[in-house]
């Protein structure tokens, strides 16, 4: 089973600590600086959306050139083989893949002109910072191609994802096949229990 | 790479971090395992919120208005024209023309040393902050009803102990996210949590009894608590005999407020009224958790009574895990307060009316001091049209965003003789001034930031400041200097540390560097070095107040005509009513706050790139059912008009607001609500403004008019000025040697 990472809504509040958390380490690994989950309100409560892994991916399933692969546990894109068709974006259930033009740390979510206008120092200063430690393959000209960006479980870090370590209430963690029979199997505990406490339904029939 | 530990520069919890330096700069920020309040955890702003430090545009030398551009010029001429036009300023018009604003994001020593420049050297107690736009009502509720104007307990409690959280008119997720998450911690213990908020806020949808107010009738829904909680006897009369004088006219205010006559009022469902009553008093230990959406209004201070007449009765205060919790704003407005930043006390609330108390500072400081209460900030603006202020030194405070009204204020900052601003970088509020100084940040200098549970926490240099830049106790201690005072020949933070403590001795006598640099902070009142501190006020039902009980306060309310009637049935009591209500002209009401991502007017958060790309414009949240009626779609840009003037911004469709109602920030000048926001209707009390509501009128509009609505309000606020004195900034320039 692949692993993957889930919010918990109940303990998430809302405070968008991972998303720059993850643009700074996707950022040093000389990946595209951008969040790979998206802080969601609703009124029924606020999380990060994130990959699934799915194990049945249907975005690796779509994608033409095989930028997307099953490897390791996870579902892995290779952001430097992504011709950027989008066809993922399409296909993930969850909207948890985002085409993303290369661009500056201050365009990286898309602003509007104006705004842009109004902070030129910012884009100068941080448009050198980031010719320097992009991979090459990825210096394109900013906002002029997209290519997909998701998450990638922070493979390249020992400690694993930066999300779920910075999250100040631990509303973020890391599913794996363990934790997730452990669970199921304590759920079964649980309702093994509940039935045994109840009065039988069997009695009157084997009776 | 070297690693400063220090407190997070941002809200008032105070969290504890380290500063990782590398080749001179701030590379990153981890936080503290062992800190007592924030437990090794930080939000996005104490994580990512430090690029501004080293930023282009810093400041580095100070500046002087000439013929329409700032010229940089030495500190040496710049402390010599400016001591020399204030000299001018007071001979001619006497020391009460002159007005200082201290900062509540500097330190103690800043603040103290400002306002002893004030009250020492110009001789004037018009000294303020932007407390007086935040908790101005608490410090003067609390302290009138309990006798402190603090919260009352520490933080580290709400997750240990507390079983019943009542937050009202705080967003504390987004505000206060550490203390947000002992909230969490408590809920996952089995605590239970009342949330009353007008808007959908993170801790609105957690909680387990979430009461949708309508904007400014908190006073409606505290009084039907009180009143339910009297009428079924949830009270603690022993606690309320021993403890407290005024229960009866708390009886008599609240009697024709039962949950029914309330919900008439409203519209507050009675059945949620009686559940929050019965929840909150019957708690183990409950506490209050409040902030603006409290105190913002033309009646704070007669909210904050209610709340204290709430936890008073019910005896849910004095020991651990049971308290009224003001949550403060900045990182340091607790401390800016307690310093004396305030125009009628000096440091540690000591009335400068009281001779004796006078008589002391006279002697501390060697100066004779003035007996008149000062003005307040929200006062200034004003004093200034009517030419009776004449200059104004204010640093690390940009009035010109935070404060309500910006256009009369920009108005009337053009009026002043003589304007210093110092700051970090060319705030909005400093392209208005003559002189503006180069200010050393959080990250460079020494000192103490005191945080929301009165934690007095030591502040610690990581890097050197840019250029010229100064901490400004160093800037105002230089500039008493100038004009012949005597007393303000400090060294080093430490020295005016241990000022404080020599002149407070009851308050801060036993806070040393040298003992919270071994611990993390220590809570005042603290009087000698042997005492622990004091996590926990009032304790056993010992209120600070004089004669050491509590004041029931009767808190009246109406929300269109003040209950002067009723009033006359009792000895001064607090009546609130709300000043704008929603008409035919302006059929929508306004309500102002912030998020998580940015702070305030976005001087360091907007220049911090990995928050300013979360944020990086603002959007009004407009309800769903507006939105179809105005054929508005998500992120549409929307006009929002008041009778003080519009703003145009993209629109954030949202369940967040209830119909009929927007949530606009100011952390964004191109689209500040704080130009909507009224400056006149002011609490009678405390002088507050009622940020916290104004009718409104919401239309479509368009990206054109978007465009053209940036080109007038970039002239309003010189945005020109700062490019060029940033693109001059940016080329080397002659090092100014300081001769000072």
């Amino acid at each position: 089973m692949n692993r993957f990472v889930l919010a918990d809504p109940r303990l998430c509040i809302g405070c968008y600590t991972c998303m720059p958390a993850c643009v700074v380490v996707h950022r040093e690994a000389g990946l595209q600086a951008y969040p790979r989950l998206t802080v969601t309100h609703t009124a029924h409560g606020t999380m990060p959306v994130q990959c699934r892994h799915c194990d049945d991916a249907p975005c690796a399933k779509v994608c033409p050139v095989a930028a997307i692969t099953h490897r390791e546990g996870m579902i892995f894109l290779n952001e430097t083989v992504c011709i950027g068709c989008k066809m993922c974006a399409i296909a993930c259930p969850f909207g948890a893949i985002t085409p993303h033009g290369s661009g500056t740390d201050s365009q990286a979510i898309p602003t509007i002109p104006y705004l842009a206008n109004g902070e030129e120092v910012t884009v100068e200063a941080t448009a050198a910072a980031r010719a320097a430690a992009v991979h090459p393959l990825l210096a394109w000209t900013a906002g002029e191609r997209s290519i997909a960006v998701k998450c990638d479980l922070c493979h390249f870090l020992p400690e694993g994802p930066e999300c779920v370590r910075v999250c100040p209430t631990k509303a973020l963690c890391e599913v794996t096949e363990a934790d997730l029979t452990r669970e199921i199997e304590g759920r079964r505990q649980k309702a093994t229990a509940e039935v045994g406490s109840l009065p039988s339904l069997w009695s009157e029939r084997q009776a | 790479m070297d690693k400063v530990k220090t407190v997070c520069p941002y809200c008032g919890t105070g969290c504890g971090m380290y500063l990782h330096v590398k080749d001179g700069k701030v590379a990153e920020v981890t936080a503290d395992p062992d800190h007592p309040v924030s437990q090794g955890e930080l939000c996005v702003k104490g994580y990512f919120g430090f690029h501004h430090v080293a930023d282009k545009r810093r400041l580095s030398t100070p500046l002087a208005m000439r013929n329409g551009v700032f010229e940089p010029l030495g500190w040496d001429a710049a402390l010599n024209d400016i001591a020399g036009r204030l000299r001018t300023i007071v001979t001619e018009s006497g020391p009460d023309s002159c007005a200082v604003f201290v900062s509540a994001r500097a330190t103690n020593e800043d603040n103290y040393a400002a306002q002893k420049f004030a009250r020492a050297v110009l001789g004037t107690n018009n000294v303020d902050h932007c407390a007086r736009l935040c908790h101005a009502s608490t410090v003067a509720g609390l302290a009138m009803t309990l006798g402190s104007g603090a919260m009352t307990n520490s933080i580290a409690e709400l997750g240990e102990i507390t079983d019943v959280i009542f937050i009202i008119g705080s967003n504390t997720a987004e505000c206060h996210p550490l203390i947000a998450r002992h909230v969490v911690k408590a809920q996952q213990r089995g605590a239970k949590l009342i949330v009353a908020d007008p808007r959908m806020t993170e801790m609105a949808s957690k909680a387990d009894l979430w009461i949708r107010t309508p904007l400014g009738h908190n006073i409606p829904l505290t009084n039907g608590m009180l009143h339910v909680i009297i009428k079924e006897k949830l009270y603690k009369p022993d606690f309320v005999k021993q403890h407290a004088v005024g229960f009866d006219d708390v009886v008599r205010a609240v009697e024709d407020f039962s949950p029914e006559a309330v919900e008439r009022m409203s519209g507050i469902p009675a059945k949620q009224i009686v559940e929050a009553a019965r929840l909150y008093a019957g708690a183990g230990n409950a506490a209050i958790l409040y902030a603006m959406g409290v105190t913002q209004f033309s009646h704070g201070t007669a909210n904050v009574a209610s709340l204290s007449n709430l936890a008073v009765v019910t005896g849910q205060i004095g020991r651990p895990g049971a308290g009224v919790c003001p949550l403060r704003g900045q990182n340091n407005v607790q401390g800016a307060c307690d310093l004396g930043g305030l125009p009628h006390v000096y440091p540690g609330y000591r009335p400068v009316t009281d001779p004796a108390v006078r008589t002391h500072f006279e002697q501390a400081w060697g100066a004779s001091l003035s007996n008149r209460v000062g003005l307040k900030v929200t006062e200034v603006p004003h004093a200034i049209e009517q030419g009776k202020i004449r200059a104004l030194v204010l640093f690390g405070e940009n009035p010109l965003l935070s404060d309500p009204d910006s256009g009369e204020l920009r108005h009337a900052l053009d009026k002043l003789d003589l304007l210093v601003v110092a700051d970090l970088f060319m705030t909005e509020t400093a392209r208005f001034a003559d002189y503006v100084l180069p200010a050393a940040g959080w990250a460079e200098k020494d000192g103490t930031f005191t945080n929301t549970e009165r934690r007095i926490q030591r502040v610690r240099p990581a890097v050197k400041p840019p250029g010229e830049a100064r901490p400004d106790w160093w800037t105002f201690a230089r500039l008493g200097t100038r004009m012949g005072y005597t007393g303000m020949g400090w060294q080093t933070a430490g020295e005016v540390w241990d000022e404080v403590r020599r002149v407070v001795p009851a308050t801060f006598g036993g806070i040393s560097y040298a003992r919270i640099d071994k611990q993390d902070g220590l809570c005042w009142p603290c009087p000698d070095e042997a005492h622990p501190g004091t996590p926990i006020l009032h304790r056993d039902g010992t209120f600070m107040r004089a004669g050491g009980q509590a004041l029931l306060k009767a808190v009246l309310f109406d929300p269109k005509t003040l209950p002067e009637e009723k009033a006359k049935q009792f000895e001064a009591p607090l009546a609130g009513r709300i000043a704008e209500h929603p008409d035919a002209e302006y059929p929508f009401l306004l309500t102002t706050g912030r998020r998580v991502y940015h702070y305030h007017t976005g001087t360091m958060t907007r220049k911090s790139p990995l928050l300013d790309q979360i944020a990086p414009e603002e959007l009004i949240e407009l309800n769903p059912e507006d939105a179809t009626a105005l054929k508005v779609a998500n992120r549409d840009f929307i006009k929002i008009t008041t009778r003080r003037g519009h703003i145009v911004a993209r629109a954030w469709v949202t369940e967040r607001v209830p119909p009929k109602t927007v949530f606009g920030t100011f952390h964004f000048w191109e689209a500040s609500s704080n130009e909507l926001t009224s400056g006149d209707t002011l609490d009678p009390v405390c002088g507050i403004p009622e940020f916290k509501i104004s009718a409104a009128r919401v239309e479509k509009s368009s990206p054109a008019e978007a465009a053209k609505w940036l080109e007038t309000i970039r002239d309003a606020y010189r945005v020109s000025l700062e490019r060029a004195t940033t693109a001059r900034r940016l080329r080397p320039e002659p090092r100014v040697e300081e001769s000072v």
